[in-house]
């Protein structure tokens, strides 16, 4: 009998089939000629004589003159170490291009003399733009048919600051800027071990942007990393500017409000997460990594749980827990209520609750769509807002949405209330992608709530669970370890049990082979003979 | 076949669900009076019998579902037609308790709302599930669980400190004699809810771990059977037995006499979410093994297209099965459990195992 989704599967082959096509027509790069001027020349020409590629001719040599060419782009680069280490060494040695035309001499020449990082050859023209677009300086020599590429990346960029979406009380205070090196750099100087390693690509036709994978050898899942790799190789777009572009097309599942990728600005979440076994995406440019897999309740584990003591991490969890909960059917349950149930609600607070509405002329369902729409208004227009004009929405939204509303009749003071419940405990989501996705799905649970009330709601919710239980991100069920149930890894769920009880990584996403992440008997003790207790030993 | 696993407790989860579901809420069992928690736990014993039953044709075929064994067992075209013949039984009780179910809610929480429209929504929901495949509805009943479960828990402790529990409507026992006890029994608690179990032979094959299926099946009547046996003398000691007997919804009269210092009153939405969780997973299992059971007698190569249309004659199923409340209960508890339930629970399954058993002997013996 054949599978249930057979359908999938086809769409995969074609998938496939697409790929293989791609790879026959790629072209032959064409090889770098010997000739300096003419190679000059076709780099002029294919960037368009921009005028911020710099070339330096030098002319040395002692016993017969010899040219070559240093090239780079402004801006890009670190002028003072091509000045200092690149072209004073070629200008004072004299015998220094003579050596290059004797065997090995290239060879010689950068060990000798180069004193810039790292110096590799290039022989094609694909090689040199790539390398040089990327801040490293190419060297050219009359006469030789190879080039010589030295990483020169510098120039001006953001220096590391405070994170601002996911911000903590306590914790490390640094977060990614735009520059992947520097990102890397931040998360290898947490985890000081060979085992974490990098592989890096280039991505998009136009763009050439580098795109980096991290993950601790030994930890993370081989089959996660396959997967990773060969979704990251599949994409074939012109530009990714952010890594919300790779984030697009790497997922699991496009049909979904739901995000299957975690997306941080904070190191010590990404070293976090590489310690439990996940993958890391860096993208040049972008001071958001991505984390895959990514689980459900991963969105609510702030990195403060994991500083501070268990009890309060547990208390602490919990609240945002009930906070998603509240965002999602805080104004669902308030109609229901008000327009189905009005049983549910103690006898005083119901005549309360009718009096206010009594001269209210819409129905509780129209009146909360107006409040939140108006309230997601004020929310999208405060992001984009110019900072010095801030105070002004403030006075408008609390005023004429707040106050204004109710004395004008239109709202009651008990949605208003609702409403701002509502907004405020959405905020209390740690996760910004997540917090976005209960706020749309508010909306429907309001709908449904409005037509059949608890009904609705219960219905609703089983619909939302079922979808977010058929949801996987690289393979992973997205609820692990709730749904599939895995009693082991629930300490860092709903609670989060003391740093010394786990004992063991999450199963389903690290590694099986190496599950265990703290030693015996790590629970401490004051000293024995301190202590008050009699010994035991005796 | 779909291509899919669950695990043992995943079973334990849908097994249990399954037996809970609708059974905690109706009337169960009170033609024996005070004694309906006894005839519920021989019910019990009888659905251990049963399900060991199945669970040994299981065994015998442990790669497919009964719907393609039956006609190894008896021969292709009698096997079909046997097949057949449960499709049509899983159907039916699909549709029978969506009725139950949307009956159960307009009396209790939604009089003017019209019952198609009730069972339209539920189906709706029911069908994107059943679409997704048996994992992910195995996946939804381990979270469910949790919250059933919380539930249960919370609301016992909530009917302990309210006081309103005497014992003493339990006595006397065995007042007639054991007769109505057994009568009860063999009419109606071992076919609703354990011999229902027949159900799970369509989810065996997908079990990760078949070895398991045996102590997982009996843990889980046995787990089922004693809740529902709490639940029963809970139901009976707070409202006595006439009430309890006379009352539409035994549970949610009890719930509805729970108060605690004039604050925590009306907690009928406890009643509803247990029964509108309780609802889902019955008749999401009747209609998914109807599906697969169709999709495997009748060679469909993408059995999730079959959902929608089967929806459909769900449906109207549903509407159609009785032309009124009455009508529908008194088919429900004279007609069905001995035409219905006897053969398809009992005698059919039992004759398939003796049939089964000497082919085996048989194949052994050459």
């Amino acid at each position: 009998m054949p599978p249930f989704f057979k359908y999938k599967k086809q769409k995969v082959h074609t998938d496939q089939s697409k790929d293989t096509q791609d790879s026959a027509n790629h072209h032959v790069p064409e090889p770098i000629e010997s000739s300096l001027s003419a190679n000059l020349d076709s780099i002029k020409q294919k960037t368009g004589h921009s005028s911020d590629i710099i070339v330096r001719t030098i002319i040395t040599g002692n016993t017969s003159l010899h040219k070559a060419s240093v090239v780079y782009v402004a801006g890009l680069v670190d002028t003072q170490a091509i000045n200092e280490f690149l072209i004073e060494p070629l200008q004072t040695n004299h015998d220094l291009l003579e050596k290059l035309y004797q065997q090995d001499g290239l060879d010689k020449v950068t060990k000798e003399f180069i004193t810039l990082g790292s110096v590799h050859p290039v022989t094609n023209w694909d090689e040199l733009f790539l390398s040089l677009m990327s801040g490293d300086t190419i060297i050219l020599i009359d006469g030789s048919n190879k080039a010589w590429s030295a990483s020169s990346k510098g120039g001006e960029r953001r220096s590391i600051q405070e994170p601002s979406t996911q911000v903590s009380v306590r914790g490390s205070k640094e977060s990614f800027t735009e520059s992947i090196g520097t990102n890397i750099a931040m998360v290898r100087r947490i985890i000081n071990n060979p085992d974490l390693w990098i592989e890096t690509m280039k991505i998009g036709k136009v763009t050439r942007t580098d795109v980096s994978i991290m993950y601790i050898n030994g930890i993370a899942k081989t089959e996660v990393v396959d997967e990773v790799r060969k979704r990251l190789k599949r994409i074939n777009i012109d530009s990714i500017l952010e890594s919300g572009y790779i984030e697009q097309l790497i997922e699991d599942q496009t049909i979904t409000p739901f995000p299957t990728i975690f997306t941080t600005e904070r190191p010590d979440i990404t070293a976090g997460n590489l310690l439990e076994g996940r993958v890391a995406i860096f993208v040049n440019g972008s001071p958001d990594a991505l984390l895959a897999p990514a689980l459900f309740i991963g969105f609510f584990q702030a990195v403060e749980d994991y500083y501070s003591r268990y009890d309060i991490a547990t208390a602490t969890r919990f609240i945002r827990v009930l906070a998603f909960f509240i965002s999602l059917i805080g104004p669902a349950a308030y109609i229901a209520i008000t327009t189905f149930h009005q049983e549910m609600i103690p006898t005083q607070l119901l005549i309360i609750v009718a009096a206010q509405r009594d001269s209210v002329p819409f129905p509780a369902f129209v009146e909360a769509i107006i409040m939140e729409i108006a309230f997601e208004i004020l929310r999208e227009a405060g992001i984009r807002m110019p900072k010095v004009i801030g105070s002004t929405i403030s006075i408008v939204g609390a005023l004429v949405i707040g106050q204004g509303a109710i004395q004008a009749g239109i709202v009651s003071p008990a949605t208003v209330i609702v409403v701002a419940i509502t907004a405020i405990a959405n905020f209390a989501t740690p996760s910004y992608t997540v917090a976005i996705s209960a706020r749309l799905i508010r909306f429907l649970f309001m709908i449904i709530a409005a037509v059949f009330g608890f009904y609705g709601i219960i219905l609703g919710f089983i619909m939302l669970l079922v979808h977010l239980v058929s949801l996987r991100s690289f393979g992973v069920p997205y609820m692990t370890p709730l749904a599939p149930f895995i009693p082991k890894n629930l300490g860092d769920t709903i609670i989060r049990t003391p740093l010394w009880a786990e004992k063991i990584r999450p199963r389903l996403i690290s590694s099986t082979d190496n599950p265990v992440r703290a030693g015996e008997d790590q629970k401490p003790a004051p000293p024995q003979k301190r202590g008050m207790k009699k010994k035991n030993t005796r | 076949m779909e291509k899919a696993k669950i695990s043992a407790y995943q079973l334990f989860v849908l097994i249990v669900l399954f037996e809970v579901g609708s059974t905690l809420l109706i009337p169960l069992a009170l033609d024996a009076k005070q004694d309906a928690w006894l005839t519920i736990l021989l019910g019990m014993v009888g659905g251990f019998f049963l399900f060991l039953v199945n669970f040994r044709l299981f065994h015998y075929y442990p790669d497919i579902l009964p719907t393609e064994y039956m006609q190894k067992i008896v021969g292709k075209s009698f096997g079909k037609f046997l097949a057949f013949l449960y499709i049509l039984y899983f159907m039916y009780m699909a549709a029978k308790v969506v009725r139950d179910f949307g009956e159960m809610l307009i009396t209790s929480t939604y009089p003017q709302t019209p019952l198609f429209i009730i069972i339209a929504l539920f189906l709706v929901v029911i069908i994107y599930t059943i679409r997704k495949g048996i994992e992910v509805v195995a996946r939804t009943g381990e979270l469910l669980f949790l919250i059933l479960l919380l539930l249960g828990i919370s609301g016992t402790i909530l009917i302990a400190i309210s006081g309103i529990v005497d014992l003493k409507n339990l006595l006397p026992v065995l007042e007639e004699g054991i007769m109505p006890v057994l009568k009860t029994t063999f009419t109606q608690t071992l076919y609703i809810p354990f011999g229902e179990a027949v159900v799970f032979s369509m989810i065996l094959p997908y079990l990760n771990q078949s070895k398991k299926g045996k102590r997982i099946g009996v843990y889980a009547l046995g787990f089922s059977g004693l809740a529902l046996t709490l639940v029963v003398a809970i139901n009976i000691s707070v409202l006595g037995v006439n009430l309890t007997a006379r009352s539409q919804f035994p549970l949610l009269s009890t719930i509805q006499t729970i108060q605690i210092d004039e604050f925590l009153e009306r907690l009928d939405v406890y009643f509803m979410l247990t029964l509108i969780l309780g609802g889902f997973f019955k008749i999401s299992l009747y209609f998914y093994v109807a599906v697969a059971g169709i999709a495997n007698l009748f060679n469909f190569k993408e059995p999730s297209r079959l959902v929608y249309p089967m929806g459909i004659v769900i449906l109207i199923l549903s509407i159609t099965i009785a032309s009124n409340y009455a009508e529908h209960i008194s088919e429900g508890t004279r007609f069905i459990s001995l035409r219905i339930f006897l053969p398809f629970q009992v005698i059919i399954p039992v004759s398939l195992l003796i049939i089964a058993f000497f082919k085996h002997r048989k194949k052994r013996g050459k």
